[in-house]
């Protein structure tokens, strides 16, 4: 910044201060020209987000108004009639309940337990630095890497159950093929992979409180659980922000550990999400217009959940 | 929350018993990569003494090239995307935050609702207009859908560093002759190193570690990138935790090599001189 700061310090004195503003008008007359010349520096990313984000967004309402099967032509226009499908289809009901309580438990457990870790955390020495390391690594591996990591650990015959029949559990459940256990898990793999990332987003925030403040609420006779409550949770409140935000946007498009890990299963698709079962229904039955519409209502129920989480969090850090 | 004073060593105990728990599934996958595949399942946690690269040659010798196809797919698909990506959000970002026209500002909004779709919501029409270019099922294709799809990312990193670049710095260029493109390369760009870094760091993992885009568009039969290399892997022999960790272990390294050599760059960017002379 100090750079920064050096270089303006020896930048001429603005065109509009500067004697020779007289030249303002020619300069004013060449504007368009140059403005469209500065344009083009925007078209190459525009071009590449249209064509591969909006005229696909632009598409998938459209295909989820028809009956579109690449193997089953001709494709027609049958209105609203994907969508009253989806009403009544079991399986698309089940993966979204399934969709929420995962990012229900991401959003809870990732945001408690980052929080818990890194007010541990707090400390410069090198103890609390190597395991801020520890807990930021599985954010920078692949959820493919980390769903296998996790199937070995959680299967039947797996490390878990190994473990567990070692100290005397004779009958240790099935993590991931008992239909009433596997969400869970699942959701716990993810937790385990997010926690990292709130715990570093909660450090930058713990940094951020100063502590005079801190000192200041002691010498008032704050005891730690008011100091916290009153002092330093109300300025995490951006941190809890980002967090919220990043975990529900995780939560809602879970997929990857789901074709890995359980393929939808265990029984009658115990962990399908909806991403699932948009991937699935597009492309293992074609049916492109139906999942269309399922992409669509999955769409706007991320879209809704993220804006009003983000107003409601934003308001909160504004009124403290 | 603890009286610091009477207890002391509580802290430290906690915060290592915790990280040791939290770390145990990354150690497991780590000694079992160095153990004969015969000796995992009877003694997961032991130490693979003595260690042996048997795992590690198998993966690198496999008939199928399914690692070495897949790490050559990974290093082209991930390095292009992320220049293309840094050079054309840096141009779009400092573009829109710098025009004050209206539609300027109603492109920055519609690329930042672009930050919220999932991938799977826009998948299949993204085949369609991939098949429509001819680009289904190769290596450009799957770059330039990574541009599109993350480019809002790049443009809310840079856009927020443009604005802290003091706009009299473009104007004085321009005063002294340059044109609008060599301002841009030689002024502004320079400065936005930290975003830069910030961009290749977090898309580099991204698209390193993307699953089901380029499962997708890559297809069945023409090649994949390492990680979803893994899956496939995994397929094939569910049982042999030795090969499958190895596997892993190889397609890991090179991303994590990547952003810690970066990440240090990164503080330096933020800290360091960005600006000559």
């Amino acid at each position: 910044m100090a750079d920064i700061d050096q270089v303006i310090r020896t930048v001429p004195p603005r065109a509009d201060r500067d004697p020779a503003s007289r030249r303002r008008p020619s300069n004013r007359s060449r504007l368009p020209a140059k403005l469209g010349r500065a344009a083009l520096f925007a078209l190459p990313g525009l071009l590449a987000y249209g064509l591969f984000v909006l005229v696909p967004i632009g598409m998938t309402a459209y295909y989820s108004l028809t009956n579109r099967n690449p193997f089953n032509p001709p494709t027609r226009f049958v209105g609203l009639r994907n969508y009253g499908e989806l009403l009544g289809d079991p399986e698309f009901l089940k993966a979204l309940g399934n969709t929420v309580i995962i990012t229900a438990i991401v959003t809870v457990l990732a945001n408690v337990g980052g929080l818990v870790i890194a007010t541990l955390l707090d400390r410069p020495t090198k103890l609390y630095l190597a395991l801020r390391g520890v807990f930021f690594t599985p954010v920078v591996l692949s959820s493919v890497v980390i769903s296998v990591i996790w199937q070995a650990i959680l299967t039947d015959d797996g490390l878990l159950n190994s473990l567990l029949r070692a100290v005397g559990v004779s009958d240790p459940p099935g993590w991931l093929s008992d239909p009433g256990i596997a969400l869970y898990s699942i959701a716990w793999i993810i937790t385990w992979q997010m926690l990292g990332f709130c715990v570093v987003v909660y450090l930058a925030g713990l940094q951020g409180v100063p502590r005079e403040l801190r000192e200041a609420a002691s010498i008032d006779g704050a005891g730690p659980v008011e100091r916290f409550r009153n002092v330093t949770w109300p300025m995490l409140a951006p941190a809890l922000t980002i967090n919220t935000v990043m975990l529900l946007i995780t939560g809602f498009k879970a997929y990857d550990q789901i074709q890995v890990i359980t393929n939808g299963g265990p029984g009658t698709g115990a962990t399908a999400t909806m991403a699932f079962q948009v991937v699935q229904t597009a492309f293992t039955g074609n049916r492109i217009g139906y999942s269309s519409a399922m992409a669509a209502v999955m769409l706007a129920v991320v879209a809704t959940v993220s804006v009003i989480v983000l107003r409601v969090l934003q308001r909160r850090e504004v009124e403290q | 929350m603890i009286d610091e004073r009477t207890h002391s060593w509580l802290r430290p105990l906690v915060a290592l018993f915790v990280g040791v728990v939290f770390f145990l599934p990354l150690y497991l996958v780590l000694v079992n990569v160095f153990k004969p595949g015969a000796d995992i399942v009877p003694d997961p946690a032991g130490l693979p003494l003595p260690p042996t690269l048997a795992n590690i040659e198998a993966v690198l010798s496999r008939p199928d090239h399914l690692f070495t196809f897949g790490l050559v797919n990974s290093i082209a698909v991930t390095a292009l995307s992320i220049t293309i990506l840094t050079v054309v959000s840096a141009m779009l970002g400092h573009y829109l935050a710098r025009s004050r026209r209206v539609l300027a500002k109603v492109a920055m909004v519609v690329l930042l609702c672009g930050l919220m779709i999932p991938a799977p919501v826009i998948l299949a029409p993204v085949t369609s207009v991939l098949k429509t270019l001819g680009l289904m099922t190769t290596l450009q294709g799957l770059v330039l859908v990574n541009v599109g799809y993350y480019v809002p990312f790049g443009v809310l990193l840079f856009s927020g560093f443009v604005k802290a670049v003091p706009r009299e710095l473009e104007e004085a260029a321009e005063l002294d002759g340059a044109g609008k493109a060599r301002v841009f390369w030689q002024v502004v760009f320079p400065l936005l190193r930290p975003a830069s870094a910030s961009v290749l760091i977090f898309l580099g993992v991204w698209i390193w570690n993307d699953f089901l885009t380029p499962l997708i568009v890559l297809g069945p039969d023409s090649g994949t990138t390492v990680t979803v290399g893994v899956y496939r892997a995994i397929g094939q022999h569910q049982s042999d935790f030795g090969a499958v960790f190895a596997f892993m272990f190889l397609a890991t390294l090179p991303i994590l090599v990547f952003y810690l050599a970066l990440q240090k760059n990164f503080v330096k960017g933020l800290t360091g001189g960005a600006v000559k002379g």
